[in-house]
């Protein structure tokens, strides 16, 4: 829905330029674009087409040519490199280009390891089962090596005179030893065992799957898998087992362990180091997820918030503050959050006696050192809010701007609609109000306009489709917000910008309009006016106005009254004349102040003191006053306050100003300082010297786990709109920044550095201290 | 046509496709390298990139909970190592890029170690080149020739690079190589053999214009890198030693720890990309507006913060003021250095008779310049020996020659042997005899001059008189004037129009004076973007050691020759 809007805005009228096709005027992003696209659709023209074309080529190129030179001047911003010189780019300038050639072996890379997992994993099954049944024989009965056979075929003694792995003959002290498992022989000291826990471990797995199979094939397979083989080397190996009886009672406690050979041993390691990974997750990937967690929070919640900073900052009424500070404290909670899990992720395993491997202290160091990039990164962008006195300062301020505009705007559209009132009804200015004028210039602006730019604000809403949007979008933003959907949020607040954008621009442009055509008709009217003002003169004295007059008979008057309060009607003409002119000039102005948000009191007050000479003017010739003076007095009383209320603020700007100055004189002197320091010598190397030890050691241990709690607690809690309070949320806003840094410094080993900021956290924390003993 | 973008693209492709959570970055020792040029630490950490292992490395632990990411240059070393790696794996998963083309019987030894099924991907990347800059990259081979031909094991290691470049930036380009050296002809067959056979890989969207692939030798201009340079880049490379964009400063008198190797990188240093290529007046002026500027940033040292204004404006200032006193305390060190050596070494006298020698067509005039230098006590034994050097390839068949007097010279100002040797060596390597275009001829003062003029907007500076060769062969190129006799094309076809994207690689180095020469160029040529590379990117030192490789090993040949074994080299 909302993304309907914007196109209106765009594009109609727009006067096409960057790197157009001068054949096709399509735009290109870039110059090779612009040439690739050249050559793909035109370069047609420049063979075969005839003769003619080819000049228009020729302009082309020309136009390329120009274009390019174009290209240094369109990026100015870049500006550190000469990025244009004659004519070709800087190879920093180059355009983006595509990801190189890649290849993927994937596939033929998963062809051969398929078939090499079957293989593997059908031994490895086979193993476990194996390893079942053995271990079921081991736990019920003593060695047997009858039952042992049934589990799986041994290799007959005789085929194997020399260990397999280590190639000692085997002889009476050397005897052979069969692997349970898969039935080979190896030698004493080649040999392995299985213990039964592990074995029992190793096989849950195969035990559930098998009750769930069923036992069918548990109960088959022993006769088939060995059956025929016991027959044929029970007796040989019966022979050996008997002579070497004696030795294997002693040797041989199976009871608790299976007598396995290295292979078959490696394979059950590594299906039980898997094993164990499946379950295992180490303590650090949750730590990290979690940071992770809240370092995505922070990437989505953060550009929310500077944006609604910014806006309240420009005294926009968008965003409520208290939202506002609630995020900002979410987001400020992400951070010590951060802070907390990247310094527990730091330390894991280091109590530990054995300590961990270097790498995984690398690897926490690094994680750490990460964070801390990130919270420094992200927080020091943060920008503060205003506290709530201020905010309201600036609500009125920006109110004020818009107000100022609007009646700029009205009062041009007053002036139309009293010459059209004038040419269309002469008669209605019989009741004229001359003897009010005179009064009006004493008038505040401010509570001259007040209430008429109100009435005028409603009805202009209902009028102007464009304000009606504005009034949706902005219903729609409310209903995302509390839906959560941050990204629509954004978007509906862009299109709420452009609008309302757009809606000024409109303003504007007809006011100016509207103006314009005032001046010449003004011209044209003198003589009507002329003829008018005899009989006005007849009829002063009925001219007491009734106060509840419509809207449109009084704008009939002011022509009256203006002509009656200047005694000389070409004197009248040339005041009008300039106004028109100038009315539309302090037009412009306006926009640029609000879309800088820019609240600089001094430009602000500058701008005002534009604009006050033809608002003056203008309520000197239309005379929207007499009414208001005379009706409602009570409309000018708050106005006043409220003028006085600027001129506080700008007592209070300049108070601050002076504040400022001292300060910069300090640090103008510092500069000498500086300088001189710089001149004795090098000052970073003093710097560097200083640098020692761990510093990842010491940042855990040195920063006051005290100090840390929450600072935007108290601010919480103080929620009292106070200047002391003001200073208190600065100071702790301070301390958080100083710490920030301290840590950073830290970090970087600069150990000067960090004495002198917890310096200054000290005296903050003091200052603080004592604006808490002073408030309460 | 960026190799540092291409290869940055490539890497943060490789940590993308591996998704979010921990992650490893295995890689080898060249590897290391051209990962190292492009990126920071710090930017690689904020893609959760945490540690950097040596695939060779023994110390490594299992770290299940890691991911890896495998950039390996396709060596059989390193598909052993990765072999024994995948049977006990340490890592939970494993990505696998390889930076140039791989076997099929590799990638099935691979997948037959893969038992636990831990390999998730299996590709080709091509970067396996050094991006140094945007337009410039190098190899880091050094003693590529035996001779006047090939290292045998060094060819195919150069043409795996080149068209590693030509795929990153997918160019399939015509090839044209210089005449005179038979190792260009060798490394342009070398590298359309590849393109033929992976023909499947070079099938990119043509354009109109094919780009060109143009091959030099080293030998047709030794003078370039015996020069002493004057542009900050060229000139830290020449005085202290660029490697992978790092200088070692340790040897620099009272360096403090933090500085002992610093990163000059135009990537991520605002002040170095702004200053790269002026020359060492105009870094000074620079250095110190930095310097001033950091000075007005600095936090007060001693000052108590009184004020809350006070507090706020230190605390504004501090971030800034963090970065910039790296920048400055690493400018102004290694700037520092550098006056240093100038002062120590003479170089403003020594280069200004370099410039003469290479420049200027006066016979007698060098002859006693560089006489009255080597007797100075205080000209060092390798600027003098590349006095020499310079005399000797300048004047290599002047009539009234003083070489043996120079020589004679170098004895009695006791320079050792080796370095003596060199200078025959150096004739031998850069001589007339050898080279194919006219480095030098009567006409040259004159052109150079004219383009020096044009160059430096009619500002005479006597320290950078001297243009290097390539800037004139690719001027032609550019124009279509390079003759077909010199630098003829690989195959049958030719290039009719003017060309647009160039990549010039240069057997046995390049420099970065030509470096600049080749920037200035992509910036004051309409539509061209060129893109320099070469085996390494000399300065003196190294281009001595190269020469020296090269002709012993040619000697060595030679000798082994005579005696009847040709195949034992």
């Amino acid at each position: 829905m909302a993304s309907s809007y914007p196109p209106p805005f765009e594009g109609t009228g727009e006067v096409k330029e960057g790197f157009l096709c001068p054949l096709c005027l399509k735009d290109l992003q870039s110059f090779y674009q612009l040439q690739e696209h050249y050559e793909e659709e035109h370069s047609g023209d420049d063979r075969h087409v005839r003769g003619q074309l080819k000049s228009l080529v020729q302009k082309a190129k020309k136009a390329k040519d120009k274009l390019l030179k174009r290209d240094g001047e369109d990026k100015p911003e870049t500006g550190s490199y000469e990025s244009f010189y004659y004519g070709g780019v800087d190879p920093y300038m180059w355009e983006p280009q595509e990801l190189g050639a890649t290849r993927n072996h994937m596939d033929f890379f998963k062809k051969h390891r398929a078939a090499r997992i079957d293989h593997y994993v059908i031994e490895v099954n086979k193993l476990i089962i194996r390893l079942e049944k053995v271990r079921t024989l081991a736990q019920t009965t003593a060695d047997n090596h009858k039952l042992f056979k049934s589990v799986v075929a041994w290799v007959s003694d005789s085929d194997v005179p020399f260990c397999p792995d280590c190639g000692n003959k085997f002889n009476l002290r050397n005897r052979r030893h069969h692997c349970r498992l898969c039935g080979s022989i190896m030698c004493r000291k080649c040999m392995e065992f299985v213990p039964l826990p592990l074995a029992y471990k190793l096989t849950s797995g195969t035990r559930e799957a098998r009750s769930v199979t069923g036992s069918q094939s548990q109960s088959q397979s022993p006769p088939t898998g060995g059956g025929g083989n016991v027959s044929g080397m029970g007796s040989r190996r019966g022979s050996i087992s008997s002579l070497s009886s004696v030795t294997s009672m002693l040797e041989e406690k199976d009871d608790e362990r299976i007598r396995c050979c290295l292979h078959c041993m490696d394979t059950l390691m590594k299906r039980q180091q898997k094993l164990e990974e499946k379950d295992h997750v180490p303590d650090i990937v949750k730590l990290y997820e979690r940071l992770r967690l809240c370092m995505d929070k922070v990437d989505e919640r953060a550009p929310e918030y500077i944006r609604m900073a910014e806006s309240l900052n420009a005294g926009e009424t968008t965003y409520n503050l208290d939202t506002a500070g609630g995020l900002r404290m979410e987001v400020q909670k992400y951070y010590e959050l951060i802070d907390a899990l990247s310094k527990k992720i730091l330390t894991l395993g280091m109590k530990e006696e054995p300590q961990p491997h270097q790498k995984t202290l690398q690897l926490q160091r690094m994680v750490r050192y990460t964070a801390t990039l990130f919270v420094q990164e992200k927080l020091l962008g943060l920008m503060s809010l205003p506290t709530k006195d201020k905010y309201e300062d600036l609500k009125e301020k920006r109110k004020q701007e818009q107000e100022m505009r609007l009646t700029q705007e009205r009062l041009v559209m007053a002036q139309k609609r009293r010459q059209d009132s004038e040419k269309n009804r002469p008669a209605a200015s019989t009741n004229g109000e001359a003897p009010q004028a005179p009064r009006a210039p004493r008038m505040t602006k401010a509570g001259g306009w007040l209430p008429s730019s109100d009435t005028l604000h409603t009805c202009g809403e209902l009028e102007d489709p464009l304000l009606q949007q504005i009034d949706n979008i902005q219903s729609f933003l409310r209903q995302a917000k509390a839906a959560q959907r941050h990204d629509e949020v954004a978007m509906l607040e862009e299109n709420l910008r452009q609008l309302q954008d757009e809606y000024d621009q409109q303003q504007t442009s007809l006011a100016i309009a509207l103006s314009q055509r005032l001046a010449q008709e003004e011209s044209l009217q003198q003589d009507e006016l002329q003829r008018l003002e005899d009989r006005e003169r007849e009829h002063r004295a009925q001219s007491q106005a009734p106060g509840s007059q419509a809207t449109y008979t009084w704008q009939g008057s002011l022509n009256l009254t203006d002509i009656g309060s200047l005694h000389g009607e070409e004197e009248g003409e040339e005041e009008v004349t300039p106004k028109a002119e100038s009315s539309p000039l302090s037009m412009r102005a306006f926009p640029a102040l609000t879309d800088q948000d820019e609240e600089s009191p001094p430009r602000l007050r500058r701008l005002r003191g534009d604009v006050t000479p033809p608002g003056g003017e203008g309520q000197n010739s239309s005379s929207l006053n007499p009414f208001e003076e005379e009706d409602s007095t009570p409309v000018e009383d708050p106005s006043n306050p409220f003028f006085e209320e600027i001129q506080k603020e700008h007592k209070e700007v300049a108070n601050g100003k002076k504040e400022y100055n001292p300060f910069e004189q300090e640090e103008g002197g510092e500069e000498e300082q500086g300088q001189a320091e710089g001149a004795t010598g090098n000052p970073f190397e003093v710097k560097e010297e200083n640098n020692e030890g761990n510093p990842f050691k010491e940042a855990s241990g040195c920063t006051p786990p005290g100090a840390s709690t929450n600072p935007f607690e108290g601010e919480d809690e103080e929620a009292m709109p106070d200047v002391d309070v003001i200073e208190e949320e600065l100071l702790l806003q301070q301390i958080d920044n100083i710490r920030a840094y301290i840590f950073d410094a830290k970090l970087n080993g600069r150990l000067d550095e960090v004495e002198l900021l917890s310096e200054n956290l000290r005296e903050l924390q003091r200052t603080l201290q004592e604006q808490k003993s002073k408030t309460h | 046509m960026n190799v540092t973008l291409a290869v940055k693209q490539y890497i943060s492709k490789m940590i993308e496709n591996s998704g979010p959570g921990m992650k490893v970055l295995l890689m080898d020792k060249e590897t290391t390298s051209i990962v190292s040029v492009v990126y920071t630490q710090s930017e690689i950490l904020q893609k959760e990139v945490y540690l950097f292992e040596r695939i060779d490395s023994q110390s490594r632990d299992n770290m299940k909970h890691l991911k890896a990411i495998c950039f390996l240059r396709p060596t059989k070393e390193n598909v052993e190592n990765l072999i024994q790696e995948l049977r006990r794996p340490k890592y939970s998963v494993y990505f696998i890029y390889f930076s140039n083309v791989i076997s099929k019987s590799e990638i099935k030894a691979l997948a037959e170690a893969d038992e636990q099924e831990v390999v998730a991907e299996v590709q080709e990347f091509y970067g396996d080149f050094i991006a140094v800059n945007p337009h410039l990259f190098s190899l880091n081979l050094s003693g590529v020739a035996r001779g006047r031909s090939w290292e045998p094991t060094l060819l195919p290691r150069t043409t795996q690079g080149l068209t590693s470049v030509l795929l990153a930036l997918k160019k399939c380009p015509m090839i044209r190589y210089q005449l005179s050296s038979d190792m260009a002809k060798r490394l342009g067959e070398s590298v359309k053999q590849i393109i033929t056979k992976e023909y499947e890989l070079f099938d990119f969207r043509k354009t109109e214009v094919p780009p060109l692939l143009l091959i030099m030798d080293r030998s047709d201009d030794a003078i370039t890198p015996l020069l002493n340079q004057w542009t900050y880049q060229a000139m830290v490379h020449e005085l202290l030693g660029l490697n992978n964009n790092r200088i070692d400063l340790s040897r620099v008198p009272g360096i403090s720890k933090e500085l002992k190797e610093v990163v000059l990188s135009a990537e991520n240093d605002e002040f170095y990309a702004n200053n790269l290529y002026l020359n060492f007046g105009e870094i000074g002026t620079n250095i110190k507006n930095l310097m001033e500027d950091f000075q007005k940033k600095k936090p007060k040292e001693q000052q108590k913060l009184e004020s809350i204004s006070d507090m706020k404006a230190f605390v504004d200032n501090y971030p800034q003021f963090k970065k910039m006193s790296g920048t400055v305390s690493k400018h102004v060190t290694v700037v520092g250095e550098l006056s240093r050596l100038v002062s120590e070494r003479h170089l403003m006298e020594v280069s200004e008779v370099e410039q003469e020698l290479a420049c200027q067509n006066d016979h007698s005039s060098a002859s006693q310049n560089v006489r009255r230098l080597l007797q100075n006590p205080r000209v060092s034994e390798l600027d003098a020996v590349r006095l020499v050097m310079l005399y000797a390839l300048r004047y290599e068949r002047h009539s009234s020659s003083i070489l043996p007097g120079l020589m004679e010279e170098l004895n009695r100002k006791g320079v050792s042997e080796r370095h003596r040797r060199m200078v025959t060596s150096m004739v031998e390597y850069g001589g007339k005899r050898v080279r194919g275009s006219d480095l030098i001829n009567p006409q040259d003062a004159v052109a150079i001059t004219k383009q020096f003029f044009k160059g430096l907007k009619g500002v005479e500076n006597v320290y950078t008189q001297h243009a290097p060769l390539l800037q004139e062969t690719l001027d032609q190129l550019i124009k279509g004037r390079l003759k077909d006799s010199q630098f003829p094309y690989l195959g049958p076809s030719s290039l009719r129009d003017r060309p647009q994207d160039i990549i010039v690689f240069v057997i046995g180095g390049a420099t970065y004076e030509e470096a600049l020469a080749v920037y200035n160029l992509n910036r004051t040529m309409p539509g061209v973007r060129i893109v320099l590379g070469g085996t390494t990117i000399h300065n003196t030192k190294s281009f001595l050691e190269e020469v020296t490789l090269t002709a012993g090993a040619g000697q060595a040949e030679r000798v082994q020759r005579a005696g009847g074994h040709p195949n034992r080299r």
